[in-house]
């Protein structure tokens, strides 16, 4: 880590103008010079103490005159939030008592702090994993409530508790097959084999939860992708503007208008979605709209639902039934939908025989209410509602969470019939890469453990 | 006046580190003098009269492979061969050897007299002489001087070494000899700087004082092969057994009574101890609740009547000793000969070694064994084997030899030693190896016959057997990978009988015998080859099964050896004179430019480079060197 300059850092951290106590942080190498220049304590305690509690005054220093009457907590290094030296100045809730510490803080010596540097400062002194900093960037820039449910989760360290009870859990069954295996003539009790093959069965299941979890929250952290597919002219465009309430896409009775896809947010009930109009799918007529079929494959692929958008003005053609197939096919829960309701009805009813289908014309804006109830009954029903449960990973993160499960499926399956020093290996790597879920690029010293839990010595 | 007083290397001390530099350097054909206090105590075992174990084992191996003397010596001076840990998988299967203290030293004493090039000299060095930041030579107590090329010093336990006992303490070496006295202050003028260690070791009983029938016998195994590849399917027939007893409630009470007279609690001594070899008296204090703790007796030599208490090491006084004696089953009336006792000394504070041995402080001193923090005679006899190739090929303006951790278990010493920074000495065990599937036992010759045919310590004569060898495993390995077995119903009725699942399309040699329960021989029956083309050799044949069965587990590993290698090979310091350098942290440049690590894989295992660095650092000199090293090192 590059050595900035440490400044302190000072900011009122109760809501402006509310409550009778307000309440303001100090942090930073000078808080107890700061402060000592400011905070006339009546009492013989030597300030400041770890950890302590001083009734007194903040006195401007050049005139004498008492700012405010408060309560001053200390922390020293490492043992506060920041893991630097910090102080709470407890004053009266009045807005102008409180503006007047904040000044003469900032006078003597203090910075007011940017939006979540005490955060920032709390991580680069270790008091906060990673998962856990990138909950609080989320929790400041969640749109929408499921999104700040998901990174208040983060914040409560859910997942990075979770991950840490399960890597200490494989610590604990690593340090004793090492010890064994290193230590062969020492009294270490072999270990059970059995015992541990249920554990890393418990483990697995457990991790693969998480693992869903995780998927679910990267899910809803960048908008579930719904995808809207018909052929040409079906009006795509046309529903994608009316869903927006904006005219977003270009909409011509042109067949092949949309030769690229198209992404939008916006939100079904609880959650962000990604709109994503796409070209219409039919037999390529030149390159460039080939290239645009092609995306709207990809569309379907990374889709989490797919709109199935038809003309009912027109008989069914061999495009639709080629739509029909291809939505089918992709194993994703559909929605289909009978557009240009307004125009004498041509389309075979039986067309849409035992699918879901909602009725739209997107030219009269009517039918967009049953679309989104469908919707959202999709969501709720993927169990992305759990909302609780939802945890949150960075790329690296997922990459080492799984390499954590292969690893264990290799100890899981191979255990009983493989030797320990090759079970040994599956469950280092599963712990140094759940350590990385975590951002802990500490390494577990396996030998020195083994020492600290057993009689080794000849 | 000496006749002669120039050598081109001299080695100070003729412990285990120092026996091993002084023979390499020999047989290098450099001449060498081996200065030592005591012509008697040559290549003395002060502790346990065991060499191996696992990690250790492996180093002795590795001695062998390289063209080292411990693994023969041993070999032909055991009184017993043991395997350890078959049934744990072949990365930490190792022997382990009782060893005959007495014939050890006289065998390893001949081999000095006997070897070209070597001379042999009992003197006291007090002194080394530098010049210019470089050395120059060595003086003697007796005002003698000797110059020098290089200067190899393996000092072991004895720089102002101080026994304790209880509540007395002297000035003092092993086995009631002269500490050396006067070298250290020379180091520290030189600008070395020191730490003082501690090490302690148990009671010898008289043989027919203990009631052995009390006690578990723990025979050897007689196929268990030696360490020297030309030994591996040496049979021990002859061998003498140990024994096992155990400590009870009455022990801990014995101790606990004794306890106010432990160093320990006396705290005259420094606490800076091996921690796997803790004394009675710190086991009972760190794990109260522990009643039953090992005993191993061993025997110190064919003809000895002395036994060796393996797990009673302590330095509490002679009563107390005694005292702890009477509550051992077998041991009751046991009768001390020697008591336990330990030792504190003088070694190197960290970071002042390289990986080659050399000192980072003055030029041309290198350094071996015990002195550099480390315990164990394996591990001396290790670094003084590469100490002296290194002081070799430095006396012949060659490039050195740094062994690699991927490679040798020699290389995870040296690369660990020299970062080393923990205050307690050093052990080696496969714990510190993570590419331990790969530094196997049974592969030392595969992994260093040709680094020690290069270097000069295997002869051309030797290393061409050892390749046939490799070359008959290696082909075997290719062979059953082509090998394979149709889904017949005969196969699979066959295999069926094995228990060993069924058969649904044809399967190579190689995944048979990958899977679960099937041997060498199995699988040849099954492929139905006949006897004539069969590998009959044990060792050969545990060599294939065992590269073919873990073979997942070996590529995943290769993977990451190519990072670490490929680190391994940018060395430190380096100039980092590029401008797009300045993004990395001024602490990372500050190292980079320093004579700190020997190479980037040290610095990033101290974790003083991100990953993230690591990678500007590697675009950065791929660049520069025109894709000279067009290596992708993946961001693992
Ligand atoms: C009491 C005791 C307990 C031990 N317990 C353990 C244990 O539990 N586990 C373990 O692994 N290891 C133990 N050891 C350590 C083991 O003995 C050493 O690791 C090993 O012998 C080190 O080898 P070396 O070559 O470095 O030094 P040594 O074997 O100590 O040899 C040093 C040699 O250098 C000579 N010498 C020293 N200074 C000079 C000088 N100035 N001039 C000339 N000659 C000099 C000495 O005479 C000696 O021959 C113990 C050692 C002792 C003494
Ligand atoms: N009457 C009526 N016309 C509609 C409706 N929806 C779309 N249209 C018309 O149908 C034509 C095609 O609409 P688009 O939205 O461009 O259709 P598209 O599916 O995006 O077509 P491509 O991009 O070419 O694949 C336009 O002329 C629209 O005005 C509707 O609900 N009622
Ligand atoms: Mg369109």
């Amino acid at each position: 880590m590059s050595k900035l300059k440490i400044d302190t850092i000072a900011a009122v951290s109760t809501p402006a103008g509310r409550s009778a106590i307000s309440l303001i942080r100090v942090s930073g190498p000078e808080t107890f010079k700061i402060l000592s220049k400011l905070f006339k304590t009546g009492g013989k305690k030597a300030f400041p103490l770890p950890y302590s509690a001083y009734f007194g005054a903040i006195v401007e220093p050049d005139t004498g005159l008492v700012a405010d009457k408060c309560l001053v907590t200390t922390f020293l290094a490492p043992k506060s939030y920041t893991g630097e030296d910090l102080a709470e100045v407890s004053t009266h809730g009045n807005p102008v008592v409180v503006s007047r510490v904040m000044q003469l803080l900032l006078k003597n010596g203090a910075r007011a702090a940017e939006a979540g540097e005490f955060t920032r400062r709390a991580f680069l002194h270790g008091k906060m994993d990673l998962l856990e900093v990138e909950a609080v960037s989320q929790l400041l820039s969640a749109g929408t409530a499921s999104q700040a449910r998901l990174a208040l989760n983060q914040l409560d360290g859910l997942p990075s508790k979770f991950v840490a009870r399960i890597r200490d859990r494989l610590i604990h069954n690593l340090v004793q097959l090492e010890a064994s295996l290193n230590f062969p003539e020492d009294a270490v009790e072999a270990i059970d084999e059995h015992l541990l093959a249920i554990e890393i069965k418990h483990i697995l299941a457990e991790l693969h939860v998480f693992a869903r979890n995780a998927r679910n929250g990267n899910l809803v952290a960048d908008g579930l992708r719904i995808a809207l597919l018909g052929r040409p002219n079906s009006g795509k465009s046309s529903l994608m503007n009316y869903m927006l309430g904006r005219e977003r896409a270009i909409v011509t009775d042109i067949a092949g208008t949309t030769r690229d896809t198209l992404e939008e947010a916006m939100m079904i009930g609880d959650f962000p979605v990604k709109i994503i109009d796409t070209a219409g799918m039919r037999r390529p007529g030149d390159r460039i709209e080939a290239m645009g079929i092609e995306r709207t494959g990809q569309a379907v692929d990374s889709a989490f639902a797919i709109v199935g958008v038809f003309d009912g003005s027109q008989p069914v053609s061999s495009e639709d039934i080629l739509v029909l197939d291809r939505i089918k096919s992709s194993q994703k829960p559909f929605i289909l939908v009978c557009n240009k309701t307004d125009l004498p009805q041509r389309l075979e009813e039986s067309f849409f025989s035992g699918c879901p289908t909602v009725e739209i014309s997107s030219l009269k804006a009517s039918g967009l209410p049953q679309l989104v109830k469908t919707l959202r009954e999709i969501i709720s029903s993927s169990g992305l509602s759990e909302l609780e449960e939802m945890v949150l990973l960075g790329a690296q993160q997922s990459v080492s969470l799984d390499k954590a499960l292969a690893a264990l499926e290799r100890a899981d399956q191979g255990i009983g019939t493989m030797y320990q020093d090759m079970l040994a290996i599956d469950l280092e790597e599963a712990v140094r890469e759940l350590g990385r879920v975590n951002g802990e690029t500490v390494d577990v010293n396996t030998l020195d453990l083994i020492f600290e839990r057993f009689c080794i010595g000849k | 006046m000496e006749k002669r007083n120039h050598f081109s290397v001299i080695v100070v001390g003729a412990g285990h580190a120092g026996c091993e530099a002084a023979l390499a350097s020999a047989r290098l054909g450099v001449d060498t003098l081996l200065l030592t206090m005591n012509i008697s105590t040559v290549a003395l075992m002060p502790c346990n009269p065991s060499i191996g174990g696992p990690g250790k084992g492996h180093l002795v191996r590795e001695i062998g492979a390289l063209g080292g003397e411990m693994a023969q010596c041993i070999d032909e001076t055991c009184v017993q061969m043991k395997w350890l840990n078959t049934s744990k998988g072949p990365a930490v299967r190792s022997r382990r050897a009782q060893a005959d203290k007495y014939l050890y030293r006289q065998r390893m004493l001949n081999t000095l007299f006997n070897t070209p090039n070597l001379l042999l000299r009992q003197g006291h060095v007090t002194e080394i002489i530098v010049d210019g930041g470089r050395v120059a030579g060595v003086r003697l107590e007796t005002g003698v001087g000797f110059s020098c090329e290089k200067l190899i010093v393996t000092s072991g336990t004895y720089l102002n070494s101080r026994i304790i006992l209880g509540r007395a303490s002297w000035d003092g070496a092993p086995q009631n000899q002269s500490a050396a006295i006067g070298l250290s202050d020379s180091l520290v003028k030189a600008g070395v700087r020191l730490r003082r260690l501690q090490t302690a070791t148990p009671p010898r009983v008289l043989k027919s004082s203990v009631d052995l029938t009390k006690l578990t016998e723990l025979p050897g195994d007689v196929d268990a092969g030696g360490f020297l590849w030309e030994n591996r399917l040496r049979r021990y027939e002859k061998q003498i057994s140990c024994f096992l007893t155990f400590t009870d409630e009455r022990s801990v009470e014995a101790v606990r009574r004794n306890l106010s007279e432990s160093p320990l609690m006396l705290e005259n001594i420094t606490d800076e101890g091996p921690k796997h070899c803790p004394s009675i008296d710190r086991k009972i204090m760190k794990f109260p609740d522990m009643v039953k703790h090992q005993i191993f007796v061993e025997p110190e030599g064919w003809e000895s009547q002395e036994l060796y208490l393996q797990g009673l090491t302590t330095a509490m006084p002679p009563s107390a000793q005694q005292d702890i004696l009477a509550s051992v089953a077998g041991l009751e009336n046991a009768v001390v000969l020697r008591y336990g006792y330990a030792i504190e000394y003088d070694a190197l504070a960290p970071g002042q070694i390289r990986k080659t041995m050399e000192s980072r402080v003055v030029d041309g001193l290198y350094t071996a064994g015990q002195l550099n923090g480390t315990s164990g005679y394996e591990e001396a006899a290790g670094q003084g084997l590469i100490a002296a190739i290194n002081a070799v090929l430095a006396l012949k303006k060659q490039p050195p030899y740094w062994p690699s951790r991927t490679k040798s278990y020699l290389g995870v010493l040296v690369d660990d030693l020299s970062t080393w920074e923990k205050p307690e000495p050093y052990r080696i065990t496969p714990g510190h190896a993570e590419f331990r599937l790969t530094l196997r036992d049974d592969s030392a010759e595969r992994r260093l016959a040709a680094d020690g045919f290069r270097i000069g310590l295997v002869s051309q004569e030797r290393f061409a057997s050892i390749y046939e060898w490799s070359a008959r495993i290696e082909k075997e390995i290719a062979r059953l990978g082509v090998l394979s077995l149709l889904p017949s119903g005969e196969a699979r009725e066959r295999l069926a009988r094995f228990n060993s699942g069924d058969l649904k399309k044809p399967a190579s040699g190689n995944e048979l015998l990958q899977r679960p329960g099937i041997n060498y021989q199995e699988a040849m029956d099954l492929l139905q080859q006949p006897f004539e083309s069969r590998l009959t050799a044990a060792d050969e044949i545990y060599a294939v099964e065992t590269e073919i069965k873990s073979s997942g587990y070996a590529e995943r590993e290769a993977e990451k050896i190519l990072q670490t290698a490929f680190l391994e090979k940018i060395h430190l310091p380096m100039i980092t004179a590029d401008p797009r350098l300045q993004v990395l942290s001024s602490q990372a440049i500050q190292i980079l430019n320093s004579d700190r690590f020997d190479d980037l894989s040290q610095m990033v295992r101290k974790h003083c480079l991100s990953r993230t660095e690591v990678a500007i650092l590697l675009s950065v000199l791929a660049e520069n060197s025109e894709g000279e090293n067009e290596v992708e090192v993946k961001n693992d």
